[in-house]
């Protein structure tokens, strides 16, 4: 029996990881969008978060089926556990990389950011977040889980720094204010996945350590 | 996250709108830091001999007052043995023999002049199998502390403890009937009831619910959490889910060796050590 249990958590485990790359390729989509300004790119980002919602709800019964047969304790409780909730952080992930491509579908972003770069620094920083997240997922590994805590204030200044960009641009332009909304929800929800991927981070130091680092900084 | 709204480089903004800015993560919470509790039962350095075989082997272990601690391991791991060694049980095994020490209250039980017979008064024990006196129920309960010379009212006493140990609504209008036409979930009890009716300072269980039912077992667990208002419990079990169920703190014995202690939310979610990892996974044992 144990045998067969260590197996179904193993396929569950790969299957949860697939579904990490999944969303790590949804998200390099949704920031193509920001700059294409094409709507096929939504439209293709908007199909594939469906595949992760459907994923999403069968991962979650899977782990409560093996919660509930096998009482798993120790390392098999804390994988379930961050299956869970890594499982629950990845479908966010999607939805917000659908809100990015969303709000790209009609932006000039060139003309609203007017030579403006924090954006175009913000997405590989929040990519790499999330890939380096996920990477810590795969390897069970502090080390990397760290460099995903290293980057989540740059990204936080970034967001702050668009958001006092935007604030000041739009007084002088108010006839572009919908592209600035545009643009804040895109810089909303790019910060939404840094925030994320901390918390898959934040859920990998749990899984290999047993420790709650969630509200407090490692060092 | 950091606050955005400091500095502001800005001079002609006032400031985002709030609902934009991002709420500050709290800050590190502090472990507090666990008062250390005196032990009722000091374990130190504890190796049992059957003969020339090490059951127990350098054993050192604190059982503290008024928590439930189990001991688990797979079987001939030393736990039963270990168990046994705290009211002095194991000196009915012939060729056992004992060195290092095991203190209760600050004496050392195998120390010279520790009558063992007035030990048994303070650290009672219930047994794997219910084994009530051939007796009535009453007469179960009463038998101990008649002999011991109890001079209160014995009606009440017999009472009171059947309620202790949740009992007395099943059996008050049968005190007089033989303990053997019990359940055996009931007799359990029964021998639950038995061991509090002294009054003993510790409970000591040796898989006081393998020979019993999950309902049974369930009225028994849920007895042993009362239980240890009063008194303080060590239980040796096989039944790990019932460890992490009724137990504060849980020590694994691997080979007659005390692998890891701790609380028994730690043993069963971050065990520190592999071989106590690989036993509660089911990985060997």
């Amino acid at each position: 029996m144990t045998t067969h249990f260590v197996d179904l958590l193993d396929a569950l485990r790969r299957r949860s990881l697939r579904m990490a790359s999944h969303v790590e390729d949804i998200l390099h989509e949704a920031c193509e969008a920001v700059f294409a300004a094409d709507e096929t790119f939504a439209r293709r980002v908007v199909a594939r978060d469906q595949a992760v919602d459907s994923e999403e709800v069968e991962v979650e019964a899977e782990v409560i089926r093996l919660l509930a047969l096998y009482q798993p304790v120790g390392s098999d409780l804390r994988l379930l556990c961050t299956v869970l909730k890594v499982n629950s952080d990845l479908e966010r992930v999607a939805d917000c990389a659908v809100n990015v491509a969303e709000r790209s579908k009609y932006l000039r972003v060139e003309t609203v950011l007017n030579g403006d770069t924090d954006l175009q620094e913000m997405i590989p920083i929040v990519r790499n977040m999330l890939r380096n997240a996920v990477q810590a997922y795969g390897s069970q590994a502090e080390t990397d889980a760290k460099k995903v805590f290293q980057a989540e204030e740059a990204a936080d200044a970034l967001y702050g720094q668009i958001i006092r960009r935007v604030v000041h641009d739009a007084a002088e332009h108010p006839s572009r204010m919908a592209a600035y909304l545009d643009l804040l929800s895109i810089a909303k929800n790019l910060e939404r996945i840094a925030d994320h991927a901390t918390n898959i981070a934040e859920d990998v130091v749990f899984l290999s350590t047993g420790e709650i680092v969630r509200h407090r900084k490692l060092n | 996250m950091v606050d955005v709204m400091e500095p502001q480089p800005l001079a002609t903004v006032e400031g985002p709108p709030t609902l934009l800015i991002p709420r500050p993560r709290p800050r590190r919470r502090e472990e507090s830091a666990k008062e250390p509790v005196e032990p009722v039962i000091s374990v130190q350095g504890l190796t049992i001999r059957y003969g020339s075989f090490a059951a127990v082997r350098d054993v050192s272990l604190d059982i503290p007052p008024r928590q439930v601690s189990a001991i688990i391991g797979p079987s001939g791991c030393g736990k039963s043995t270990l168990l046994r060694a705290m009211n002095r049980m194991n000196e009915f095994v012939p060729a056992a023999s004992a060195s290092g020490k095991l203190i209760y209250r600050g004496r050392d039980v195998y120390g010279a002049g520790f009558d063992p017979v007035d030990l048994r008064r303070q650290i009672g024990m219930v047994f794997q199998k219910p084994n009530p006196f051939p007796k009535s129920i009453f007469k179960n309960v009463a038998w101990g502390p008649i002999i011991n010379g109890y001079r209160g009212n014995i009606e009440e006493l017999v009472e009171r403890t059947l309620i202790q140990a949740a009992l007395w609504d099943e059996v008050k209008d049968k005190l007089q009937e033989s303990a053997y036409a019990l359940s055996g979930g009931q007799q359990q009890r029964l021998c639950i009831a038995r061991a509090i009716a002294l009054n003993p300072d510790v409970l000591l269980m040796d898989e006081p619910c393998s020979a019993l039912d999950p309902i049974a077992t369930s009225r028994i667990e849920d007895l042993i959490d009362e239980l240890k208002t009063k008194y303080t419990v060590v239980l040796v079990t096989h039944n790990m889910q019932q460890a992490a169920r009724v137990s504060d703190r849980t020590a694994f014995m691997y080979l007659g060796e005390l692998i890891e202690v701790d609380d028994t939310q730690v043993i069963f979610t971050k065990p520190g050590n592999r071989k106590t990892q690989d036993y509660i996974t089911g990985r060997f044992g």
